[in-house]
């Protein structure tokens, strides 16, 4: 489970702001633990590889139009994009996105296959990988 | 942003420019139910229950490297030591489970299975004298079967008839498989300590102690530890180990990601991940490599025995703090013919057999991938498999032996296999006798585990 300590901050004021001023302590902690524990059985239900965000890695020599070249087939694919991060080193850039594709009607697939197509018209990379990787090499 | 570019950076280098990759994703699979009094009953069983559980294991390996960008080098499977269900079964009856074994992984598309296997270490039952004399046969009539005979162990102490026989069939096979470089032998080990979930074939066999269905999985990695070691420059050893040590947790960790992920496709138990190093003939992919750029000149130079301790102990060090499901071999394998580093060093006469056999003292596994003079006796191949089982046996450790005999070859010749089995240069053998000593037969004692000096 991975809710962060604002998470549960921000569910407690949900729950109060529910409740009234009128419910005590002891009440707003059950509805919280309550939801908290719902969660936990959602989320070990589904395995960890589920959670829909992907990691998008694009080098090359930088031009007009990559940013709009990708970001178009992520919405035709209907991902949503979390984040999104660029540097330019002289010519060359390198840009990192987080997307979630777990609203999307498209697979994993689908988007690899549309990127790959888009990088080799470009003549960019572009790597396509879900966040887990990163979450298990680079946190302890 | 959540991940830092720099990390993330640093997962795309090592797959794309250090050769990061999963070497082995091993499906272990029981045939312990498969016995029949008729072979072609019990062949037909051992088809179907590979083909039940194996059918999908390609494509679902597949959509994990799809998924997280890392590929999977190779798709095995592994099954109980033929020798235990099959135990009542004749030297042509083995031979049918081979052939069984070798279509099974033709149709689901996997380039080995192994597990032809006995464990002998104690003393021989009918069945399993008929495996092994079926070994060079079943090698030489097959692709993708592997084989291994277990000769020795700690517990148990060094049976001298089997690494007898061993030495017969290892010749035999060799003579056998000789229009393709005694390509047999390259599938064979002998073992002292064999382990009951090694991921890695040719040395694989599903034990039988584990369960009816495993998924194991090895990683790899040489390159992205040759570029830590490297970028870490002039530094004392603390610091140095504390490099390869991180290096080799965020390898293990994508290991076993990827691993309980096909484990998790399949349906099945994840077992183990074994953390092994494990080189390729890739360049840079190189144990000798790394061993260079700690400091030493070439493989076989003196220090070459402590670099390889050192690495092989950061390795175990990091895994076992990266995932609590360590197991098989865990250690640097220091196969010759695949890796670069080490062919080099063989061909400039670096590199020794007795050199070889020293640094397995220290790592995982033993003399990996030797070829040696077509002419070398059984005998003399029986004293290095008695001297490689004792340095198990009394360092409570896995050591093998997978010789290769080349048949026709000598010194200054190369067998070239291709692949991932890559090119060996024949190494020059000791001529003196071992005949004395090991044709005395019988079994050498199983050591003490006190006064351990």
């Amino acid at each position: 489970m991975r809710l962060s300590d604002e998470e549960i901050r921000r569910m407690t004021l949900a729950a109060i702001a529910e409740l009234g001023k009128d419910a005590g302590p002891d009440e707003i902690k059950k509805v919280v633990m309550n939801s908290v524990s719902k969660l936990d059985m959602n989320q070990t239900s589904s395995m960890e590889g589920d959670s829909g965000r992907i990691i998008l890695t694009s080098f090359g020599l930088n031009k007009t139009g990559v940013v709009a070249a990708i970001t178009k087939i992520i919405s035709e694919i209907e991902g949503d994009i979390l984040d999104l991060s660029q540097k330019i080193m002289q010519d060359f850039f390198t840009m990192i996105m987080i997307v979630d594709i777990s609203e999307s009607p498209a697979g994993f697939k689908d988007l690899h296959d549309a990127l790959t197509a888009e990088a080799n018209r470009l003549g960019i990379k572009i790597y396509l990988q879900h966040e887990d990787i990163f979450r298990r090499m680079h946190r302890v | 942003m959540q991940y830092d570019f720099n990390e993330i950076l640093s997962t795309i280098r090592m797959t794309e420019i250090e050769h990061f990759d999963i070497r082995t994703v091993t499906l272990g699979i029981s045939l312990r139910d498969c016995f029949d009094r008729n072979v072609k009953v019990a062949s037909q069983k051992v088809y179907d229950k590979i083909l039940k559980y194996g059918e999908k294991h390609v494509r679902l390996a597949q959509e994990v490297e799809l998924q997280y960008g890392i590929s999977i080098a190779n798709k095995r499977v592994s099954v109980t030591p033929i020798s235990i269900p099959f135990d009542a079964f004749n030297h042509e009856q083995f031979l049918q489970i081979a052939e069984t074994l070798d279509r099974a992984a033709a149709e689901i598309g996997i380039d080995y299975i192994a597990g032809y296997s006995a464990l002998v270490q104690k003393g021989f039952t009918k069945g399993e004298i008929e495996l092994i004399k079926s070994i060079p046969d079943a090698l030489a009539s097959t692709k993708r079967v592997c084989s291994s005979v277990n000769v020795a162990s700690t517990k148990a102490g060094i049976n001298m008839d089997a690494i007898n026989m061993m030495a017969d069939v290892i010749k035999s096979t060799a003579e056998k498989t000789k229009d393709r470089d005694s390509i047999g032998c390259a599938k064979l080990v002998v073992f002292a300590n064999a382990v009951e979930d090694n991921p890695f074939v040719a040395g694989a066999f599903h034990g039988v102690t584990e369960p009816e269905i495993v998924l194991n999985v090895g990683i790899s990695g040489p390159g992205v530890v040759l570029d830590a070691v490297k970028e870490a420059g002039k530094t004392n050893f603390q610091n140095l180990a504390e490099v390869i040590k991180k290096t080799i947790f965020k390898i293990t960790r994508a290991g076993e990601l990827m691993g309980r992920e096909v484990a998790e496709k399949h349906g099945i138990d994840f077992g183990i991940v074994d953390i092994s190093l494990a080189p390729t003939p890739a360049e840079g992919d190189s144990i000798a490599d790394i061993l260079m750029a700690m400091g030493i000149e070439d493989v076989g130079a003196p220090g070459t025995t402590a670099a390889l301790a050192m690495l092989n102990d950061s390795v175990k060090k990091a895994g076992l703090m990266a995932s609590s499901a360590v197991g098989g071999m865990s250690g640097a394998f220091i196969p010759v013919s695949e890796d670069m580093g080490m062919i080099r060093a063989v061909e400039k006469g670096h590199l020794s057999l007795e050199k070889l056999e020293a640094m397995t003292a220290v790592c995982s596994v033993g003399l990996d991938m030797i070829a040696v003079p077509g002419n070398t006796s059984a005998s003399t191949i029986a004293g290095i498999i008695a001297d490689e089982s004792a340095i198990g046996v009394i360092n409570d450790k896995t050591t093998a032996v997978r010789i290769i005999p080349a048949f026709g070859k000598s010194v200054g010749d190369t067998v070239d296999y291709g692949g991932l089995l890559g090119k060996a240069p024949i190494m020059p053998v000791s001529t003196l006798s071992s005949e004395g000593f090991v044709s005395r037969g019988g079994r050498i004692p199983a050591p003490m585990r006190s006064l351990t000096n």
